[in-house]
């Protein structure tokens, strides 16, 4: 594997524990989702594989070198688009991915045709020569996916990458993603967001509270849901929650939405219940269909608004 | 070209574009400072001597390098680690101390216009001639890595970045009205005096003085002093910048 992170458990100052035994491995050509809620630890994680926070305890090794101990080794290896903005306020565009690309070992030719590539393929042409100061939060990201993207490391370490842009360009954005991964570069994909997530990956964790509450292919992680369905109730605005009966299993509330897990033989009375809920008004509506990426999810981080959680990375 | 040098000049690049915007702005406020320097300060003066004359001439390239790595280094150190640049500046394969050293030389940079004119300006305007010598180089080299240094371990040694400007604050009413720059230190009260013998301030001010005019001060005294607190800004940069949360 090229980056095998065992055992890393990160306390922060205030016994804050961010990442809680976190372990798990990535390979060369794989894009590999880290999922979780805001505060579940992702970016603590990325930080202690670039050098830029040291754990408490465990190891990290990429390509067999602890990079733990050469935080450089890590930087060189690792090309990385941060969730915060980048400074580019004086910089154009193309200014921006060049240097980049350089300063991570490019030639001047290579980048610079590598740097219109990007630029044509996500038609930021535009913007080519305006200034960082002057675009939208949402180029500005596109910007910094192309300073990732042009001279890519061994891994390429993309934290939501997709704030703030456009659904063409998205889709433009992951094809690249996942034409880096075929050219030999191991993707790490930091998200919150489980439906694009689920189409990108070849390999996910999900993270919450610091700990890794699954991991696997987007599939084999709704295997372990075997048949069972998922319902989908919307409840009116303001209408109390309806009390569930026993066959409906890991009832998950959030907001006005709850999710229940059928087995395939309570389907036909779940369906009569909730269709006689429809009719009283309780609730707005509901779906029936096999469990998603993000039923799964929803299931492991149980409690996606709650605002009071410990590892928001600093 | 070793690497470290090929990120310096890269780096070097990525922070002068970054400060493009405020170079007009910069050359006004350094043209102001420079007159402010010489012709303001003067007013303090019922009468200028030629020693007093030379005493400003000289003291306000020392003070514009000194507020420049003292004061204004930690502010924009201070603001970028509010907005998390260095985060991302310091996730790319670049030496931290050639991102560093490329910021510090442009901060030079941009203080050097204002140095050269407050010098002509004042040796104009008071009517003397300056007797430059070729130490001159050495000595605002050291002054102002020694002011960055010092500048970068207080930005980075001090948590909250809003203290990171208080501090500054107070700093520049120290080294502008009770450090012995723009005056001789024999004015100061015993204890103040014995403090200077131990902070490089009125070294870096006997630089000045000892390199461009025919006032009689102890060059080498100087620049072991200021050599000295260099060496100890540059180990502490070191540390802390390489130091990990």
């Amino acid at each position: 594997m090229l980056l095998e992170i065992k055992k890393v458990t990160k306390v922060y100052k205030k016994k804050v524990k961010a990442n809680d035994n976190i372990s798990l491995s990535i390979a060369e050509g794989e894009v590999f989702g880290l999922l979780g809620p805001n505060g579940a630890g992702k970016t603590t994680l990325v930080n202690q594989i670039i050098g830029l926070t040291m754990p408490t305890s465990g190891s990290i090794t990429l390509n067999s070198v602890d990079v733990i101990a050469n935080p450089g080794y890590a930087r060189e290896s690792c090309s990385f688009q941060s969730q915060t903005q980048v400074p580019i306020s004086g910089l154009s565009t193309m200014q921006a991915i060049e240097l980049v690309g350089r300063i991570r070992g490019g030639k001047k030719a290579d980048v610079r045709k590598r740097a219109m590539e990007l630029i044509d393929m996500l038609e930021m042409g535009e913007w080519q020569k305006t200034l960082g100061l002057t675009i939208s939060g949402g180029v500005r990201r596109l910007v910094a996916f192309c300073m990732a993207a042009v001279t890519p490391g061994k891994i390429v370490i993309l934290d939501e990458p997709t704030n703030d842009i456009d659904p063409l360009r998205r889709r433009i954005l992951w094809q690249e993603v996942q034409a880096m991964a075929r050219r030999g570069s191991a993707v790490l994909l930091v998200t919150h967001n489980v439906l694009e997530a689920e189409r990108v990956v070849d390999r996910l964790a999900i993270i919450d509270l610091g700990k890794v509450m699954g991991m696997g292919t987007p599939a084999s992680l709704k295997q372990d849901e075997g048949d069972a369905m998922h319902l989908e109730l919307i409840l009116e605005p303001g209408a109390p929650e309806p009390p569930l009966p026993d066959y409906l299993q890991q009832p998950v509330i959030v907001n006005r939405r709850i999710l229940v897990r059928v087995r395939p033989a309570d389907i036909t009375t779940a369906i009569d219940w909730a269709r006689s809920l429809k009719e009283s008004n309780a609730i707005e509506e509901f779906s029936l269909g096999p469990a998603t990426l993000e039923d799964i999810y929803v299931q492991m981080v149980k409690n996606p608004d709650e605002t009071d959680r410990p590892g928001e990375a600093k | 070209m070793p690497k470290w040098l090929r990120s310096y000049f890269l780096m070097l690049k990525w922070v002068f574009l970054s400060y493009r915007a405020w170079l007009s702005l910069n050359f006004a406020v350094q043209i102001g400072i420079a007159v402010g320097m010489i012709y303001g300060i003067s007013f303090f003066y019922p009468g200028i001597t030629p020693t007093i004359a030379k005493y400003l001439t000289t003291g306000a390239p020392t003070l514009i390098m000194l507020v420049a790595g003292l004061v204004i280094v930690p502010q924009i150190i201070a603001n970028a680690r509010t907005e998390g640049t260095f985060d991302y500046i310091w996730s790319l394969p670049v030496p931290r101390m050639a991102h560093l050293g490329a910021d510090a030389t442009n901060m030079f940079g941009s203080v050097l216009p204002g140095i050269i004119l407050a010098v002509v300006l004042g040796a104009i305007h008071f009517d003397f001639s300056l007797h430059i010598s070729l130490l001159v180089i050495p000595a605002v080299i050291l002054i102002a890595l020694c002011g960055t240094f010092i500048g970068y371990s207080i930005a980075f040694i001090i948590p909250k970045p809003m203290m990171v400007n208080v501090i500054t604050q107070i700093m520049s009413f120290a080294v502008m009205l009770f450090s012995p720059v723009m005056f001789p230190g024999d004015r100061l009260p015993g204890w103040l005096q014995a403090i200077h013998k131990v902070l490089p301030i009125q070294y870096m001010a006997d630089l000045t003085r000892g390199t461009i005019t025919d006032l009689d001060v102890n060059l080498g005294l100087a620049f072991i002093v200021v050599g000295a607190w260099c060496v100890v800004g540059f180990i502490v940069t070191l540390i802390v910048v390489n130091r990990r949360q």
